[in-house]
């Protein structure tokens, strides 16, 4: 049979020290309205804090184990002068030491890379946890990871894996929702 | 008692090992192991009668016809409902979801003046009332709140004490002369609480609105006499009682379901069809059994109703209590909070907890490496989960195959959580 659980030995591999830390205290954290309110009501819309970013957000959900988190970006518009960048990355809500530990991973990798950089993370991010526990055999898209590489032992269960993208999709999704509304914009000038 | 080892013997499922250690099944509550009994007759069906039924002249055909209403009429035996020919009080459905939204979906069609004069009593308009509990599994909470969406009418909801008890004795205040249905939860599947029901069922017949009991969780693990309990509709799932999954059950009063317009349409339940007038439908039950029928999945579910009644549904409840007193120590164990009443009276073996500090999935995955299956999540039941200040829980369920040795093993899991995830 197969076999989608876990030995001890295994569960202390899943949940490594950098994992378990990261869940306790996790990066980019803003509190929640009510507790176990899965969606931000008024509380932390963003405040632009430049007049060249352009906010947005995106509302993540894992309802088998309920994980959510609603990731809110500033994106700058390029008129600075720069490459168009996050240059602020926050969240709301609440879920299991994976998605937590992975949110805070994630938003100390992209908080103010390009939008460029941030994608390509993902993507390899993405092929980490869809490499099934073998890693991504790629020392410069390790390197480049960082501490999001001790998600390999997450990427053998695949009841797991949401858990672990959960904060990566809603990255990805409020970044398109920022640049979609910037070319909106520009119509509108 | 129950003979635990006799019963044990008729579930091979149990007798593995997952991850090294010997399975503890707590999680019935989602879907009970099935006897080998069941599993036979299922089987047994297919290599031996399997056709339609209610159709078709042929020798299989009627085997299986036989074989069908025969299980229908042990599904009504154990829950006290009438079965002779012309009588049927129960309704094959795909489900417990299934047979309440048909009962939904009857009632807003009732209310677009469906089923005539007779089917007035199900119909619905603004200003009138549906109640229900926050306790409720959202497969009763949403379809009668669509319901109310679909008609205008309002829908409120009994509150719950803090051991997530819905407050029976408020029936009088929260249902009123405008309530027209009350759909409610017999036993909630997150707190394990037992609906004192007589309360409500009183005022609501006194102020001729509908109940409509969701016994998904009661039919399993009490002795269950819809009669006797005065309800007008009742819905659970075989799968949840021993029996196959694919099948469940709308109980209605004969009476009730004779004036009930149909809510799925198609074959073998119409009597005559036009091509420019409006059809004949056939009497209850064939009339809410459009196209064709689980059949195997409803003669497994009889041999299910059999061999509950055969053990008796009084011995166990009885051997059950002493597995929830088993699973209630888990209130002790340090930083754990238990979601219901935190005593055995008036309560299943359905406990749901919290572990402070520790999100239930990961609760989950600890508890699984030990070879022991509880439920993590919401459970279907968002509400009561907000009613606690929480989103999720972990959540061990009894059946009648659990031992007070399994509940050791799950306490002593519990009791380590806290500290892997060096929470403690
Ligand atoms: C209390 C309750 N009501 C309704 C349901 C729905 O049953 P099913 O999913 O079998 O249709 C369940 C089980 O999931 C339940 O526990």
């Amino acid at each position: 049979m197969a076999d989608f659980g876990m030995s001890d030995q295994e569960l202390e591999q899943m949940y490594q020290e950098v994992i378990l830390e990261a869940a306790r205290d996790p990066h980019g954290r803003v509190p929640e309205d009510r507790p176990g309110s899965p969606a931000p009501h008024d509380g932390v819309t963003m405040k632009v804090e430049h007049g060249y970013c352009v906010p947005a957000e995106s509302q993540q959900f894992n309802p088998t184990c309920g994980d959510h988190a609603t990731i809110h970006v500033e994106v700058s518009d390029g008129t600075d002068g720069r490459p168009k960048a996050i240059r602020r990355i926050v969240w709301q809500g609440d879920g299991c030491s994976i998605s937590q530990a992975s949110l805070s991973v994630m938003v100390d990798l992209v908080q103010g890379r390009s939008v460029e950089e941030a994608m390509h993370l993902a993507e390899e991010f993405h092929s980490l946890m869809e490499s099934r526990g073998a890693g991504i055999q790629n020392e410069d898209a390790e390197e480049e990871l960082g501490d999001a590489v001790v998600f390999q032992g997450v990427s053998k269960y695949p009841m797991r894996i949401k858990c672990a993208l959960l904060g990566w999709e809603g990255m990805k999704a409020s970044v398109a929702q920022a640049l979609t509304d910037m070319d909106k914009e520009k119509e509108q000038a | 008692m129950v003979d635990e080892a006799r019963i044990r013997s008729q579930f091979p499922i149990l007798d593995q090992e997952v991850h090294g250690h010997p399975l503890v099944y707590l999680d019935s509550a989602a879907t009970a192991q099935k006897p080998v009994s069941v599993i036979d007759a299922v089987r047994d069906f297919y290599l031996r009668d399997n056709a339609g039924v209610h159709r078709g002249a042929h020798e299989l055909a009627a085997r299986s016809t036989v074989a069908f209403e025969e299980a229908r009429a042990k599904v009504a035996a154990l829950v006290g409902a009438e079965s002779h020919e012309g009588g049927e009080e129960i309704v094959v459905t795909a489900g417990a979801t299934a047979a309440l939204n048909l009962l939904a979906t009857a009632f807003g069609n009732a209310s677009l003046g469906r089923g005539g004069g007779a089917a007035q009593r199900f119909a619905l308009k603004p200003g009138d009332e549906i109640v229900t509990s926050k306790a409720e599994h959202h497969s009763v909470l949403l379809p009668f709140q669509e319901l109310a969406y679909r008609t205008g009418a309002t829908l409120k909801a009994f509150d719950l004490d803090d051991q997530g008890r819905i407050l029976a004795e408020t029936a009088d205040q929260v249902i009123t002369e405008r309530t027209r249905v009350v759909a409610i939860t017999h036993v909630s599947n997150v707190t394990g609480a037992i609906t004192d029901i007589d309360p409500i069922v009183r005022r609501a017949h006194q102020v001729g609105a509908l109940v409509v009991l969701d016994v998904c969780q009661s039919v399993p693990h009490l002795p269950i006499d819809l009669h006797a309990m005065d309800v007008d509709f009742a819905a659970w799932s075989a799968h949840k009682m021993y029996g196959p999954t694919g099948v469940g059950f709308l109980y209605g009063r004969r009476g009730l379901l004779e004036a009930l317009p149909p809510a799925s349409f198609g074959g073998s339940m119409v009597e005559l069809a036009y091509m420019d007038k409006p059809a004949q439908y056939m009497d209850p039950p064939a009339r809410f059994e459009a196209g064709t029928q689980p059949v195997a999945q409803l003669i497994g579910a009889g041999v299910a109703a059999d061999w509950l009644r055969a053990i008796g549904m009084d011995r166990i409840a009885a051997h059950e209590a002493t597995i929830t007193r088993g699973l209630l120590r888990l209130g002790q164990v340090e930083g754990v909070r238990i979601l219901g009443p935190t005593t055995p009276e008036n309560r299943i073996g359905t406990v749901s907890f919290d572990v402070k500090g520790v999100h239930p999935h990961d609760v989950g995955q600890f508890i699984d490496s030990r070879g022991i299956a509880i439920r993590v999540g919401h459970h279907c039941a968002q509400p009561v989960h907000r009613h606690f200040g929480l989103f999720a829980s972990n959540r061990a369920s009894t059946g009648i195959y659990n031992t007070v040795a399994e509940t050791d093993a799950l306490l002593e899991a519990v009791a380590e959580v806290r500290h892997f995830f060096k929470v403690d």
